[in-house]
C-alpha cells in the first residue's frame, strides 16, 4: 500500500465534501479563526480522529468546551467531543489515519501463528485482516461500512481470545524489555572490567617504576634493600623478575610462579601427577638384540679413522645401530597371520611368538 | 575365446587417459616371441587397477572439505579443511605447489616430507593423516591442525606473553622428545628452529616441517652442508662437513633453548661468515686442542683473534634463570666438537628434568594472546556506551513488527 504524502490522496478516497485536509504546517493558519503563526508562536494543531480536521487549541477550547459540539468545516457534519482531540503525530494526516486505523484493528485481530493449525491458515488470516484494513483505510463508503461491520463481529465472537493474546502480548514485550536490559547490563559490565584491568597495569607499572627507583636511591643501605625486594617479588611479577638474578638464589624463589596465569592452582590441585617422565613413556630399546659396541664390518674399517667421517661428528655407532634396526625390521610380523586371525589374535599366542622371536633374536646376536 | 567387443572398446577409450606408457595391445606376442594371451583378461585387468587408484585417491579427496587459506608459503599454500563424515575434526591442508624446477616429479622437500612423516608416529611430531591428488596433479597433504602458532610468535610477543622456568622446562621436554625420536628412528630433521615448533590445541608442541629431513646417510655417502637455517646452524656445518650425524640438530634445539630463555635470537649472523665470528665469540673458537682436525674441513675460517671456549660461568650470567643443571644441560648441547655433544637421549637423561621447578603442564602453558574473550573486551571498549553487543541472539536482529502503540 503506498503511502503518498499530501493530502490530495486522501480526499480522493475518503473525503466529505469540501472537507479539504489540509497539511499542518509552520507557517499555516488556522483554517477555523484564521489565526497565523506568525501572530502566534505557541499555536497548536489539534484534530479529532472522527474526521481529521485540524484547527487551533483556540478554537477547540471555544467550540467544545462546553460540550460536543458540530465540526466547524463546512459540510462536515460529525458531532465532536473535547476528549476526542489530540495532537498528530505525522505531519500527513493521511498517515496519522492509518497508523491510527491500523491500531484499532491490531488490537481485534491480534491471533499468533499458534493459534493456528497450518502456516497456511495464520497466511490467509494475515491476508483477511489486511484487506479489511485496506477497506477501512481506502475503501469507499459502502465497503468502509462493510469492514467496520465485520471488525465489530469478530471482536465479539472472540472476545476471549482477544483478550487472552492481548495479555501474552504484553507479557513478551515485557520480556524482551528485560532481556535488552540484562544484555546492556552485561556489557556495560563487560567494559567497566576491561577499564578496570587497564588502570590496575598502569598501576602496577608505575608501582614497580618507584620501587626501582627507591631501591637505587637507597643503594647505600643493602638490609633495607633485600628487603624490599623480597616483599616486591612477592606481589609484583613482571617479565623482569625472570631475570637472571634473581632466581640464581637457590630456593629463594619460586621460578615456577613467575608467570602468569588464571586458574592454574586450582587445576593443580584438582589432579595431582606423578613424577616427570623425560622420555614421555616411550623407549626404543631393541627388543631382539642388542648393539654392542665393538660391532664393526671389514668394509667400515676405513671409514673409522678417515678425517672427514670423524670431524664432521659422522657416527659409525648409530649407522650399525641403523643396520641391525633395518636388518630386524619386520621380523615377528606374520602377514599370513595378521590376515587370517587379524583382531581374533589371543594373547597366549602373541607371547609365544614373541618369546620365540626372541630366541631366536638372541641367536642372531652377533658377539 | 574372442575377445568381446563388449569389453575391448571401453578398454581402448580408457587408454586414451592412461598416464602409464604400456604396450599397445594389438602386440600378441612378447619380446622372446612367446604368444601371449589375446582378450579381454589382460586387456581387462591394468586399466581396472589404474581405476582402483584413482578411484582410492578419490575416495580419499572426498573425505576432506577445503575451507580458507591460511598460509601461502614459497612452496606450499596451507587451507583449514574438515572431515566430511565429522565436521568438528579440523584438519591443515598443505597443497604443494607445483614448481618450475620440478615438473616431471614431485618436489624433493614433499618427497621427504611426505616420506618421514608417513613413518614418524609421535604426539610431540606433527601428524600426517592423510595424502591425496587433486587435479592438475596436486600433491595435498592432510595434516593435523595445530592452531595456536608457533613457539616463535610466544617468544617474540614479549608483552603479552610471559613464561618462567617451568614453561620453558616443559617446551623443551617435548623437543628434545620429539628429536630423540627421530634420532631413534635415524632420521635427521636438518631444520629446527622455533618457527617450525607449532603449537596445538591443547599447549603440546610438535615439530613441523620436515622438508629437509633425511635418513642418517650411510659411511662414505655425502650429505649437504647447506641445511638447517643459519641463526641454527652448528659449527660443523657451516664448515662444510658433508659427513655429520644428529649432533647437527642437537645444536639446533641448544640454540632454541637459549632463544627460549633471552626471549632474542641467541647468534643472529646475517652471513655465514658473520655466524662463524659469532660462535667464536660467544662460545669459542673451534681448534685443533678442542676440535681434533677441525682446521682441515673444506670451509674452516675463523677469526684471527681466538676466543678460549666459555666457562660455565658466562652462561651462568646470562642464561641463569633455568638453574644451574639447566646451564649444564645447554653448555652440552653447545659442545663445538660434534663427537662429544651430548646426544638427544643423553639430553633426555639429565637431571635438570627432575629439578624443581618441575615442567608446567600442557594445558597450563602459555599461549598466545588475543582470545575470544580480549576480542570480546576490546570489541566492548571500541563500542560507546549504551549500545549492545552486534550479535547477541536472532531476536534482536530481525526486524521487529512496528508498534504502533510505541509511537505515542
Amino acid at each position: 500500500m503506498s503511502r503518498r504524502p499530501g493530502a490530495g490522496y486522501y480526499t480522493a478516497t475518503a473525503a466529505k465534501p469540501g472537507g479539504g485536509m489540509p497539511l499542518i504546517d509552520k507557517n499555516d493558519m488556522c483554517p477555523v479563526c484564521k489565526m497565523m503563526r506568525y501572530l502566534n508562536p505557541d499555536m497548536e494543531f489539534l484534530i479529532n480522529p472522527e474526521c481529521y480536521h485540524s484547527m487551533c487549541t483556540g478554537c477547540v477550547n471555544r467550540l467544545f468546551n462546553d460540550g460536543p459540539n458540530q465540526c466547524p468545516y463546512a459540510g462536515c457534519h460529525k458531532t465532536l467531543r473535547r476528549k476526542g482531540f489530540k495532537s498528530a503525530f505525522f505531519g500527513d494526516l493521511a498517515v496519522e489515519r492509518e497508523v491510527d486505523l491500523r491500531r484499532r484493528v491490531n488490537s481485534v485481530f491480534n491471533q499468533v501463528e499458534d493459534d493456528f493449525e497450518t502456516l497456511r491458515d495464520y497466511n490467509n488470516y494475515l491476508q483477511m485482516v489486511e484487506d479489511l484494513t485496506f477497506d477501512l483505510v481506502n475503501g469507499t463508503e459502502t465497503k468502509r461500512r462493510e469492514a467496520e461491520a465485520q471488525l465489530l463481529q469478530w471482536e465479539m465472537d472472540h472476545k476471549p481470545d482477544i483478550e487472552r493474546n492481548r495479555k501474552a502480548g504484553r507479557e513478551a514485550e515485557e520480556q524482551t524489555r528485560r532481556r535488552l536490559q540484562a544484555e546492556q547490563e552485561l556489557a556495560r559490565q563487560r567494559r567497566i572490567a576491561a577499564i578496570q584491568e587497564q588502570e590496575e597495569e598502569k598501576l602496577a607499572l608505575v608501582r614497580n617504576r618507584e620501587a626501582v627507583l627507591d631501591s637505587m636511591a637507597t643503594g647505600g643501605q643493602r638490609v633495607q634493600l633485600k628487603k624490599r625486594g623480597g616483599v616486591k617479588a612477592a606481589d609484583i611479577t613482571t617479565a623482569a623478575a625472570a631475570s637472571a638474578g634473581s632466581s640464581l638464589l637457590p630456593g629463594s624463589l619460586d621460578v615456577g610462579k613467575l608467570s602468569i596465569r588464571g586458574l592454574k592452582e586450582k587445576k593443580k590441585t584438582a589432579a595431582p601427577e606423578g613424577p616427570y617422565d623425560p622420555f614421555g613413556g616411550y623407549d626404543f630399546v631393541p627388543s631382539r638384540y642388542k648393539v654392542h659396541s665393538g660391532l664393526g664390518h671389514p668394509l667400515l674399517e676405513r671409514f673409522e679413522h678417515d678425517r672427514a667421517h670423524v670431524t664432521g661428528g659422522y657416527s659409525l655407532e648409530e649407522f650399525t645401530a641403523r643396520a641391525m634396526f633395518e636388518a630386524f625390521a619386520g621380523l615377528g610380523v606374520f602377514i599370513e597371520d595378521e590376515k587370517e586371525v587379524g583382531i581374533g589374535l589371543s594373547a597366549g599366542e602373541v607371547t609365544g611368538m614373541a618369546a620365540g622371536i626372541a630366541a631366536t633374536g638372541h641367536v642372531m646376536d652377533p658377539r | 575365446m574372442g575377445a568381446s567387443p563388449l569389453v575391448a572398446y571401453p578398454t581402448d577409450a580408457l587408454r586414451q587417459h592412461d598416464p602409464f606408457k604400456r604396450q599397445p595391445l594389438s602386440t600378441n606376442t612378447s619380446a622372446n616371441g612367446t604368444p601371449l594371451l589375446p582378450g579381454p583378461g589382460r586387456a581387462q585387468q591394468a586399466p581396472k587397477s589404474l581405476d582402483n587408484l584413482e578411484q582410492m585417491n578419490e575416495d580419499e579427496k572426498r573425505k576432506y572439505v577445503k575451507g580458507k587459506k591460511l598460509g601461502e608459503g614459497t612452496y606450499a599454500n596451507v587451507y583449514l579443511g574438515h572431515s566430511r563424515s565429522d565436521p568438528t575434526f579440523k584438519v591443515a591442508i598443505k597443497k604443494i605447489k607445483v614448481q618450475k624446477e620440478y615438473q616431471d616429479g614431485l618436489p624433493p622437500d614433499a618427497v621427504r616430507e611426505l616420506k618421514y612423516l608417513k613413518e614418524l608416529h609421535h604426539p610431540n611430531i606433527i601428524s600426517l593423516i592423510s595424502v591425496f591428488s587433486s587435479k592438475d596433479q596436486n600433491l595435498n597433504l592432510v595434516l593435523e591442525l595445530l592452531p595456536l602458532g608457533d613457539l616463535e610468535m610466544l617468544i617474540r610477543d614479549v608483552e603479552r606473553v610471559s613464561y618462567g622456568a617451568a614453561d620453558i622446562k616443559a617446551w623443551m621436554g617435548m623437543l628434545t622428545r620429539a628429536v630423540w625420536f627421530c634420532h631413534d628412528n635415524f632420521v635427521l630433521h636438518r631444520d629446527i628452529k622455533p618457527n617450525n615448533l607449532l603449537i596445538a590445541a591443547d599447549g603440546e608442541v610438535k615439530l613441523a616441517d620436515f622438508g629437509l629431513a633425511r635418513s642418517f646417510a650411510d659411511p662414505g655417502h655425502k650429505m649437504t652442508s647447506n641445511v638447517i637455517t643459519r641463526w641454527y646452524r652448528p659449527p660443523e656445518l657451516l664448515f662444510g662437513a658433508r659427513h655429520y650425524s644428529g649432533a647437527v640438530d642437537i645444536w639446533s634445539v641448544g640454540m632454541v633453548f637459549a632463544e627460549l630463555i633471552i626471549r632474542n635470537p641467541y647468534l643472529p649472523g646475517n652471513t655465514e661468515v658473520e655466524q662463524i665470528s659469532l660462535i667464536c665469540r660467544q662460545i669459542g673458537t673451534p681448534t685443533e686442542e678442542n676440535w681434533p682436525g677441525v682446521t682441515q674441513l673444506k670451509e674452516y675460517t675463523v677469526p684471527s683473534q681466538v676466543f678460549p671456549v666459555q666457562k660455565k660461568d658466562a652462561y651462568m650470567a646470562r642464561f641463569g634463570s633455568v638453574g644451574v643443571e639447566g646451564v649444564d644441560l645447554l653448555a652440552k648441547t653447545l659442545i663445538l666438537n660434534p663427537k662429544n655433544r651430548i646426544t638427544a637421549r643423553q639430553m633426555l637423561e639429565h637431571k635438570w628434568w627432575h629439578m624443581d621447578p618441575k615442567p608446567t603442564r600442557k594445558e597450563d602453558l602459555p599461549r598466545k594472546s588475543g582470545s575470544e574473550a580480549d576480542e570480546k573486551a576490546a570489541n566492548d571498549l571500541k563500542r560507546r556506551a549504551g549500545q549492545v553487543g552486534e550479535e547477541p541472539d536472532r531476536g534482536s536482529r530481525v526486524a521487529r513488527k512496528l508498534d504502533f502503540g510505541a509511537a505515542r
